[in-house]
């Protein structure tokens, strides 16, 4: 169990290493197979002149003086690299779209009513959906992060293509941060958010069986 | 503090406080509300310091649990026995309560051991009150007699429009508990502490406990009683007490434990997300800081350096003037 999470999590920082620093791969030639295959990946069939850097000031071609984050808009196809999909099973997967100033991560991290819910999941499923609704309501002061998750286009909130948290990285961010400490947050982050849910799982868990205990021995 | 405890801490303080200087007559006239629903309303007037005009508001009975006269079946003679001479029952009660008594503070037993116990008593009024029918047929389980007219499937009331049933036999009493919550937060923790209630009645040590069941559907127990008593989104529990469960000492602990199950599993879902929030806040503070780690040096200087500036300019100005 442990082992996957370590795969999938090794996954995702090297997609997004090559999804953020794009620039940089093609001079200095890091070794990591994966990593260049990432790169074809993302700069297939598109139109090689934009997507050589990513990440980097690049004012709207539309309107005047507007400066959007392009992976939000998806107006332009030749400034958007192809998303890429990791999953780790059929509950957990990670989707990263790029463009050539702003990545977009969703993560989803926890079954829904469309599959069959055990009981011990159903608590799982609370606890997590509580607790990544307590993160995106603070979304502000994380900076990175998205207010609401990225939802498929005319499928309702609970469809089971949809995800439950999102960050939204803007070049801005990247000037402000350093690049590979900006991916190892995101990394911590999802490994806090399983850490904390199954903490909180243990907790109540621990309570119950207290609980059961002293109400019982009332009576003995 | 894990258990619900009896006595109302509200009461026993204004009890306490009065019998500390009993001479000094101060009016008092303030009203409590407790959880569940019970309300009290305390007085004392100038005229008779040493009388406490005490009345007390159940809640409300749904309509399959009758209150007799606004109270349960034998409350009357509960309080009668409970608190002997020092009470006198008003009748009727006060408008909008369902009980008003006067305690005559100066009848109490001279003793002090004696006089605490009766205090502690009169603060667990609730229990008296609203335990009276339950503590009735847990008696004559012990006694392993059944009242005649109490040998149906007995509704009593323990939240508001909410009952508890009992079915009483000669040789043991089954308790069935249709748990009911609005928030869905609420009935996911619910379910899983009533599972692990049946967990642990397994692991050793606890073999004396009454036996305790958890079902998603109605047992066979309510059969008789009426539809919309069977609708319960965190299941139903039942336990199965014995006569060694009611013996002599245990029963006013039982009678308490029985009555205020539901507050007890709500109380402790309660805590359970207070908990829960505390820990996600905490979380949420290391995560924060794993981000500021993030930020660049070249960041935090030019913040740094802004505020010197500002402290530099602020020492300068005011050495001017």
């Amino acid at each position: 169990m442990a082992n996957s999470l370590r795969l999938y999590l090794t996954c995702i920082r090297n997609t997004l290493d090559a999804a953020m620093c794009l620039q940089a791969s093609l001079e200095f030639r890091t070794c990591l197979a994966v990593f260049l295959k990432l790169q074809k990946l993302l700069l297939q069939s598109k139109v090689q002149g934009y997507s050589k850097r990513t990440s980097e000031n690049f004012p709207c071609q539309e309107v005047e003086r507007h400066n959007k984050p392009e992976v939000e808009l998806k107006t332009s196809p030749e400034l958007l690299l192809n998303p890429v999909l990791i999953c780790r099973n059929e509950a957990e997967k990670c989707l990263i779209e790029t463009s050539i100033n702003s990545i977009r991560i969703s993560l989803k991290v926890q079954l829904d009513g469309y599959f069959i819910v055990k009981q011990s999941d159903e608590l799982e499923n609370i606890l997590a959906k509580k607790f990544l609704r307590f993160l995106s309501m603070r979304a502000e002061s994380f900076q990175v992060l998205r207010r609401k998750p990225v939802q498929l286009n005319g499928l309702p909130v609970e469809a089971y293509a949809g995800y439950d948290i999102s960050f939204l990285i803007t070049n801005y961010h990247c000037e402000d941060m350093h690049k590979h400490k900006l991916i190892d947050f995101i990394v911590q982050f999802m490994e806090d958010i399983d850490k904390e849910i199954s903490e909180l799982k243990l907790s109540v868990n621990t309570r119950g069986r207290l609980v059961a205990t002293e109400f019982l021995k009332q009576f003995v | 503090m894990i258990l619900l405890q009896s006595p109302s801490r509200f009461l026993l303080q204004i009890l306490q406080d009065r019998l500390l200087s009993p001479e000094k007559g101060i009016d008092l006239d303030c009203h409590s509300v407790e959880f569940d629903d019970v309300r009290y309303h305390i007085q004392f007037s100038t005229r008779n310091p040493q009388v406490m005009v005490l009345s007390v508001s159940l809640p409300l009975p749904p309509p399959e649990a009758i209150f007799f006269d606004g109270l349960p079946f034998g409350a009357i003679d509960a309080i009668k026995t409970a608190y002997g001479s020092v009470v006198q029952i008003l009748d009727p009660p006060k408008d909008g309560y369902n009980l008003t008594m006067k305690l005559n503070l100066s009848k109490l037993p001279s003793v002090e051991e004696q006089r605490q116990a009766l205090l502690v008593k009169i603060a667990s009024v609730r229990e008296v009150v609203l335990g009276a029918p339950l503590r009735f047929v847990l008696k004559n389980l012990s006694a392993k007699t059944v009242a005649p007219e109490m040998d149906q499937l007995i509704a009593l009331v323990h939240r508001p429009k909410e009952s508890f049933f009992l079915v009483p036999q000669p040789d043991k009493v089954t308790v069935v508990y249709p748990m009911r919550f609005q928030d869905s937060t609420d009935i996911v923790l619910a379910t899983s502490f009533l599972q692990e209630l049946v967990e642990a009645r397994r692991t050793a040590g606890l073999n004396n406990a009454p036996s305790c069941m958890w079902s998603a559907t109605p047992p066979l127990e309510l059969k008789a009683a009426p539809a919309q008593a069977l609708t319960a989104n965190a299941g139903f529990v039942t336990f199965v007490i014995f006569p060694r469960h009611v013996e002599e000492k245990k029963l006013d602990r039982t009678v308490w434990s029985l009555l205020t199950f539901h507050a007890y599993v709500s109380y402790h879902v309660k805590c359970s997300e207070g908990f829960m929030h505390t820990r996600m806040r905490r979380r949420v503070d290391s995560l924060i800081q794993a981000l500021d780690r993030a930020k660049s040096e070249s960041e935090k200087a030019k913040k740094l350096v802004s505020f010197k500036r500002l402290s530099l300019n602020e020492t300068r100005s005011n050495s001017n003037s």
